[in-house]
């Protein structure tokens, strides 16, 4: 999916624009995010509700403190030309949506994973050592939120069964954006107007890689998280049996439809789920144990 | 299994081991038993109920059938409706399309090109009226989706002879990604470079402005087309497809009832902030007057009182009103239609399970909705057309009223002479068809709703912070049937006089936040090019710049090009662009009077006489350039002269200035704010 638009030939015009080195200089690290599993997995609808709420938590953590820092260093030099809260600012709708999702209690239920930690430490760290480095981490996220982000939600809607009044993802929901790519070419041509030297945004640039690099770390931790979640029942994403290898049994709910017409292969199919089962296999053990008692007792 | 394998000779090597204690054995066997049934009693885990799964309607068991002949065939259906849906929208397209085809007598199917053998597209022939219809979205950079790539592989391969094969496309894309609509566009063209017959237009439907009604579009001049291509008398005749019911209210309370508020009821009464789409402020007109010293065209400055709404604004945003129609036509539609205006009615969804219970608010009367909530300006769609037809006593003015919708060349010939060309809006149309004389309840509901116009901000929220003015051009013109049009907003704007018989003059209104900014930094030099009234925004903008410059702040070179007919008779805002030039705020102005002289001179022409200075302020200087007015042509033709500028002065080939203006537009220095 191609966020950004760059040139093929090298112009006579000024190549030192912070928008377009920042663009190149995260192209490798945003395509590594892109491809990570559970990007990948979310773009194709395979999002389990249980981990998109965890993943909106991590954003809650993630932009609160963004913001928060953000809204320190409004009046700084560095900051002030891309100071658009109105426009961009997520903590509030995210605060909407958690609590849509975990219930009014929802900041005593929820808390910052590691990953996430990680993140918020470093938005504090640089917000209040060296706050023009912020600028990488809005530019990180907000872009991202302006581009792709917008697919997500739509995506998530579908997957998740979200109502079409959009509880849920206000997080997704720019209200004082009627334009995205407007939007964007405007923030561009202020992130240019900064008064940087080169080095300066050299490290910017290094700081948007490291920002990205802690959003691979939280979607990693996600699809760990995801791994101890196996049991549950996944809702549908797009095509159903489309990770099936093609194997139609495999499909829990083909099983089930099956077993309701009474085909043969419900028997076989039940057995196996069961077998699968730890308890299932206790069972087994209980029952064999049973009958080799009442065998040996039987013959002794 | 194996750990129960495993179990099973371990139990039976205790028995031979242990024999002469067999009765001990027993008590063993018999209490392991015994606490293994206790633990699967009490620690079984419940059967997990599956969470947030609806009982699905019994559906055919997806069989591995990966033929879809044999199931149109199976199910007599004749139309399959095939989708590249990432997101799913292109998969409920399908669906819909689907299900409209039983309203024509045809049966229709929504099936998944990844899911199915689309070799067999060479043999739908074999079923006749048939028709594919393809929902393809497009992806990325102008990719399929991940359902339809195996079908995009397959069309690229080219071995198919789809002769014999009817088609229609719609695309699913945005307009703000490169490859608009890419994947559309190619299945349509391919399609018949493989011999298939195209039986409808591709349509194109756009999700950055309006996917749904792109959509809807679309499907209302299709049908009728397919209907006329299969020879399929539509069944949609006698009985009509209504989508809402009319209640008429009789004894309604008169605080239940809406009066043109367009959010929650009483709105207009007690007005509380935030002050949004939904929620308009009434704000009051303090200033009203004509900007033009001669002419025949009539150019206003309007300047609304936002005190105390805690609205706020800055230059370059956008004021959206909310207009109300001419009195006269909708008394005039009353007449026409036969019904008092005045009695309150309901139109509810017929459809439940709708999110929209209305088409507009309701309850209400037929006057205000008329008035307020339909727009009855525009010239009537052809799906209007098609459904009122019914209503005509002459049946030969029902075939034209058919005729229309229709995709034929006949029919878009005479819908565009009887309707487009003549700018004929529904009275016009009802009252040179005399014949027709639809209920006024399915008029209402067939009427798109009453948009609200946006105008540019002409003002500066430093130098005006509760005072939001506009500059606009009253809409009015003689049509060819002898009937004068008017524009609606700037008609009703025109009538909004400060005081009108000692009650104030209000507009409903707005902020509509822009990206149409002054750069940050006040000394970066900006070329501003509003002829007409794209000037608006930049009074605000000149107005900010001179407010800075108060400030003691540097301010870079402030330009303008500005463009008008007549020097004596349309130079908007002279007097005060000449005060911002004295007092060096305005750093550059440069006007073109286009009818003054022999040729026409237009901004464009100004800007290649400077163009030397242009391009180093605009190259060297990180210079902002701003356009703002007619999208059609003026923007046009001054990007192309940015082009030139390119070329001639940066030494690039045509496509380097293409690209390099491009650029500019990427990165926020040439923005523009137009319309069409």
């Amino acid at each position: 999916m191609l966020l950004f638009e760059w040139l093929s030939e090298p112009l006579p015009s000024s190549p030192d624009d912070l928008s377009e080195l920042l663009a190149a200089g995260t192209k490798e690290v945003h395509d590594k995010a892109e491809n990570n599993v559970f990007v990948r997995d979310f773009l194709r609808g395979r999002i389990r509700k249980e981990l998109f709420k965890l993943g909106a938590v991590a954003l809650y953590f993630t932009y609160a403190a963004m913001e928060e820092e953000i809204e320190k260093n409004k009046d700084h030099p560095h900051l002030a030309p891309i100071y658009f809260p109105t426009e961009l600012h997520r903590h509030e709708a995210l605060a909407r949506d958690l609590e849509y999702f975990y219930g009014p209690d929802w900041k005593s239920v929820v808390s910052c994973s590691p990953a996430t930690q990680h993140y918020v430490e470093r938005i504090h760290e640089v917000g209040q050592s060296d706050p023009v480095l912020l600028v990488a981490h809005a530019y990180t996220r907000y872009m991202g939120d302006l581009s792709g982000g917008q697919v997500l939600k739509k995506v998530a809607q579908r997957a998740l069964k979200l109502p079409a009044t959009g509880e849920g993802l206000e997080f997704y929901h720019f209200e004082g954006i009627h334009s995205p790519k407007a939007f964007k070419q405007l923030y561009r041509s202020r992130m240019n107007e900064l008064d940087l030297d080169a080095a300066a945004k050299e490290k910017l640039v290094q700081e948007a890689v490291h920002a990205f690099h802690f959003n691979i770390e939280v979607f990693e931790e996600l699809e760990e998280i995801g791994k101890t979640l196996k049991d549950e029942v996944m809702d549908a994403g797009m095509a159903v049996h489309g990770n099936m290898d093609g194997d139609i049994n495999k499909c829990p709910y083909y099983a089930a439809q099956m077993a309701a017409r009474g085909g043969s292969a419900y028997v076989c199919q039940m057995a196996m789920c069961v077998l699968r089962h730890p308890t299932g296999q206790v069972l087994l053990a209980a029952w064999v144990a049973a009958m080799a008692g009442l065998a040996a007792w039987y013959l002794m | 299994m194996a750990d129960a394998q495993s179990e099973a000779p371990a139990q039976q090597e205790l028995l031979e081991v242990e024999e002469p204690l067999l009765s001990n054995l027993d008590i063993f066997l018999f209490s392991l038993i015994a606490g293994l049934l206790i633990y699967w009693v009490t620690f079984r885990k419940k059967p997990e109920p599956i969470p947030e799964f609806k009982k699905l309607d019994a559906p055919a068991p997806p069989s591995r059938e990966t033929s879809f002949m044999e199931k149109m065939k199976k199910t007599g259906r004749n139309i399959v409706v095939f989708y590249g849906s990432q997101t799913g929208t292109a998969e409920e397209f399908a669906n819909r399309l689907s299900k409209d085809a039983q309203r024509y007598g045809m049966k229709g199917m929504a099936a998944d090109p990844e899911e199915y053998d689309m070799a067999e597209l060479s043999r739908l022939s074999e079923i006749d009226n048939s028709l594919a219809i393809f929902c393809m979205a497009t992806y990325g950079e102008g990719d399929p989706t991940d359902n339809a790539q195996d079908f995009y592989d397959w069309l690229q391969e080219g071995e198919a002879d789809l002769d014999g094969l009817n088609f229609a496309v719609f695309g699913l894309g945005n307009k703000t990604y490169e490859h608009y609509n890419a994947m559309g566009k190619y299945v349509d063209k391919r399609l018949e470079e493989l011999g298939a017959k195209r039986v409808f237009d591709l349509g194109m439907g756009d999700d950055d402005a309006n996917l749904e009604e792109d959509f809807v579009s679309w499907r209302e001049q299709f049908w009728p087309a397919i209907c006329e291509h299969f020879g399929v008398e539509a069944t949609g005749e006698e009985s009509s497809i209504r989508q809402y019911e009319l209640k008429v209210e009789e004894d309604m309370n008169m605080n239940k009832v809406y009066t043109g508020e367009i959010g929650r009821i009483k709105s207009f009464e007690n007005q509380k902030p935030p002050f949004d789409a939904k929620n308009p402020f009434l704000a009051p007109v303090t200033v009203n007057r004509k900007l033009n010293k001669g002419g025949d065209r009539h150019l206003m400055h309007l300047e609304l009182d936002i005190s105390g709404s805690k609205i706020r604004y800055e230059s370059g945003d956008h004021v959206a009103v909310y207009p109300t129609n001419d009195t006269a036509i909708v008394s005039k539609l009353g007449d026409i239609l036969g019904v008092d205006l005045d009695i309150v009615i309901s139109l509810n969804n017929l459809d439940e399970e709708s999110n929209k219970k209305h088409p507009f608010p309701c309850p209400t009367s037929y006057r205000t909705a008329l008035t307020h909530y339909l727009d009855i300006t525009h010239p009537p769609r052809t799906n209007v057309l098609y459904e009122l037809a019914q209503y005509a006593s002459d049946p030969k003015d029902q075939e034209n009223m058919r005729k229309m919708a229709s995709s034929s060349p006949e029919g878009k010939a005479l819908y565009q002479s009887f309707v487009l060309d003549p700018c004929r809006n529904i009275l016009a149309i009802l009252e040179d068809i005399p014949s027709l004389k639809p209920p006024a309840d399915h008029l209402c509901e067939l009427l798109p709703r009453l948009q609200a116009r946006y105008y540019s901000i002409a003002s500066s929220s430093k130098v005006h912070p509760n005072s939001i003015h506009i500059c606009c051009v009253v809409v009015e013109y003689e049509t060819s049937t002898g009937r004068t049009n008017r524009g609606v907003a700037t008609n009703w704007l025109k009538s909004k006089l400060p005081t009108d018989n000692g009650h104030k003059a209000s507009v409903p209104m707005y902020v509509r936040k822009s990206q149409f900014r002054l750069p940050f930094k006040a000394t970066n030099p900006v070329i501003m090019v509003g002829p007409g009234t794209g000037i608006a925004p930049f009074v605000g903008f000149i107005q900010e710049r001179g407010w800075l410059k108060e400030q003691g702040k540097e301010v870079g070179e402030t330009v303008l090009y500005y463009g008008c007919r007549h020097k004596s008779e349309d130079y908007l805002y002279e007097e005060e662009l000449a005060e911002f030039q004295k007092s060096g705020v305005l750093t550059q102005l440069n006007v073109a009077f286009s009818r003054d002289q022999a040729q026409k001179v237009y901004v464009q022409h100004l800007l290649k006489n400077n163009k030397e200075e242009i391009w180093k302020q605009v190259h060297s200087n990180s210079a902002h350039i701003y356009i703002c007015g007619d999208a059609r042509n003026m923007a046009r033709d001054v990007q192309a002269t940015f082009h030139e500028m390119a070329e001639e002065l940066g030494g690039l080939t045509h496509t380097q200035a293409v690209d390099y203006v491009k650029k500019l537009m990427t990165k926020g220095r040439y923005s523009q704010d137009v319309w069409s």
